[in-house]
């Protein structure tokens, strides 16, 4: 698979204050990529950066395989953008915006920008400064789906949209990466990173902490598992056994943090007669969690997934 | 060359530069109309018989009956290169690091067009809006040949071309500025700044000694201080403006091309 996107130590410095620092990643093409933080991590940052906004400190990155910087028109070409804050001009329609970037891009077919209007309700006759969040928003997606993109950057994207459209977008995406497409995806709404993303990376401070797939995310984060007993149990038995933390007990009840295989937990809960037991995966909300803890992350991740 | 850019910007200011526009022809054809009230009160000429400085801060110099001196020291020599550089400076300063820090330039900057090709776009609505005033004023004190304000038609195309590109050159210098420092404060106050600093040499150079050489380092000096409503602009006058814009669109690709946008 060809790389879409690539980064190489990619850092960017504001004065003494790091944005982001010794960032490598790769984005393949067809996939979409979630790239996770909360605010002030370093996303939006690192978005500049492929865009060719920014000028790297140090390292560099490469989309389509040329430097963002200085093959900037060809790239932002082939280039879908949703910026985290769009800003419109207020006084212009949401049409006058949408006529102005399709004729800036050479554009002349109609079909696709019309279809997205109408698909997700723009209002396009209204100037946008009487448009609440998440109209403006539409007419920022209808801005960087309109023209086809092979490529699709975009941040925080369903910020201000109500749940309906968040369905709505969400088919957008899927689609636009069925077609072959690719799509970059800078949130922290984790719903968004869920229910459509392939892998996804998570920046904590300016630097990576973690790739992988969301899958390979959620087998490594500790799971929890809930036993009801009909006496009073010890809760050192289950703390002896590798791998597992008692989140909470009181007495007959205990709640367990497992991180490694569950058989053991098993045969010794068995041994003491259980009448209930309840168990589930990490959501990717634990998994962003346990990450970001000041004080957990380090010990309840394995080392399989880190990358610094 | 794509004109998108300059279209929509002259768009977003459209009514600012009607409103000053026709505010300054308005004021410029009060000045012609009343031109013929005042042009035997020799009483005026005292305010500069002796090279009186309080008159050199206001620009003015020579016989304020005279038509040119009439039209010098009411509009080209004052009032006009002020609201000209009101409207010039405003927009460099605006035009990239002010639409960076409100957030608009956003859409521009991420659409498939090089910084260079931005910059060209923002110079050219800089030019139509100065040419528009200057030209439009022209044509107002064109009319003031039929109240006996008979000047040249080539003297008042010059100093309408001088005045337009001393416009230019400090909204050019309020890019530069802008594009250096992504801070549309910083372009307004060191344009503003050095415009002034411009202004008192060109117009003091007359009655301050040591100021005299100075007047070479002024854009005022070039474009409305050295006699152009009587003797029109020189294609030497026209020639260092035409070169300090040239110089300034130089340095303001190069600071574009480096400056972090948001």
């Amino acid at each position: 698979m060809s790389a879409v996107i690539s980064t190489e130590c990619l850092t960017k410095y504001f004065g003494a204050h790091r944005g982001v620092d010794g960032l490598d990643f790769e984005v393949t093409r067809g996939e979409t990529f979630g790239f996770l933080g909360p605010n002030g991590s370093g996303k939006s940052t690192t978005i500049r950066l492929l865009l060719g906004l920014y000028h790297p400190t140090a390292g560099h990155a490469k989309v389509f395989g040329q430097d963002p910087n200085r093959h900037a028109v060809a790239i932002l070409g082939k280039i879908g953008y949703l910026p985290g804050e769009l800003v419109l001009y207020p006084r212009l329609t949401g049409r006058e915006h949408i006529d102005f970037v399709a004729h800036s891009r050479g554009m002349s077919d109609r079909t696709e920008r019309d279809q997205l209007v109408e698909r997700f309700g723009v209002i396009v006759d209204r100037p946008a400064h009487t448009l609440s969040k998440g109209n403006r928003q539409k007419i920022g997606i209808v801005l960087a789906f309109m023209h086809r993109p092979e490529l699709l950057i975009l941040d925080e994207p369903t910020s201000g949209l109500d749940p309906l459209m968040k369905d709505e977008f969400h088919r957008l995406v899927r689609e636009t990466v069925s077609e072959g497409r690719t799509v970059f995806l800078s949130s922290h709404e984790l719903d968004d990173v869920q229910r459509v993303v392939d892998r996804v990376a998570i920046i904590k401070e300016g630097e990576l902490i973690v790739t992988g797939t969301v899958d390979d995310l959620r087998k490594a984060a500790p799971r929890t598992i809930e036993f009801r007993f009909p006496v009073n149990v010890d809760p050192e038995v289950f703390a002896a056994i590798e791998g597992v933390r008692v989140l909470d007990t009181d007495g007959r009840h205990i709640r367990l943090s497992l991180q490694g295989p569950v058989a053991p937990v098993l045969q010794a809960a068995s041994e003491l007669d259980p009448i209930d037991v309840v168990a589930r995966p990490a959501d990717l909300d634990e998994v962003f969690l346990a990450y970001y803890r000041d004080t957990s992350a380090d010990e309840s991740l394995p080392e399989k997934t880190r990358e610094h | 060359m794509n004109t998108d850019i300059s279209l929509l910007d002259l768009r977003l200011r459209r009514r600012l530069l009607i409103g000053y526009t026709l505010g300054m022809a308005l004021y410029t054809l009060v000045i012609v109309f009343l031109y013929p009230e005042f042009k035997n009160t020799t009483s005026l000429n005292q305010l500069t018989k002796h090279g009186s400085t309080a008159a050199a801060l206001f620009g003015i110099a020579g016989s304020l009956t005279s038509p040119s001196g009439w039209l010098g020291a009411n509009l080209y020599d004052n009032f006009l290169p002020l609201v000209m550089l009101l409207i010039t400076v405003g927009y460099g300063a605006s035009c990239l690091a002010g639409q960076d820090e409100d957030g608009t330039l956003c859409i521009v900057a991420t659409l498939p067009i090089a910084r260079r090709g931005i910059l060209f776009e923002k110079v050219a609505t800089l030019t139509v809006q100065a040419v528009v005033l200057a030209f439009v004023i022209m044509a107002c004190t064109i009319v003031g040949r039929g109240f006996d304000l008979a000047l040249p038609i080539s003297h008042l195309a010059g100093i309408s071309l001088g005045i337009a590109l001393l416009g230019i050159d400090f909204g050019l210098l309020a890019i530069l500025v802008g594009s250096r420092t992504g801070s549309r404060g910083v372009a307004l106050g060191v344009t503003s700044a050095i415009a002034a600093a411009s202004y008192l040499f060109s117009s003091l150079a007359p009655v301050v000694a040591w100021i005299r050489p100075a007047r070479y380092a002024s854009l005022f000096y070039w474009s409305v201080g050295n006699s152009q409503l009587t003797a029109g602009l020189t294609l030497g006058s026209a020639g260092v403006l035409a070169l300090v814009g040239t110089a300034l669109i130089g340095a303001s690709i190069w600071a574009f091309n480096r400056l972090d946008l948001h």
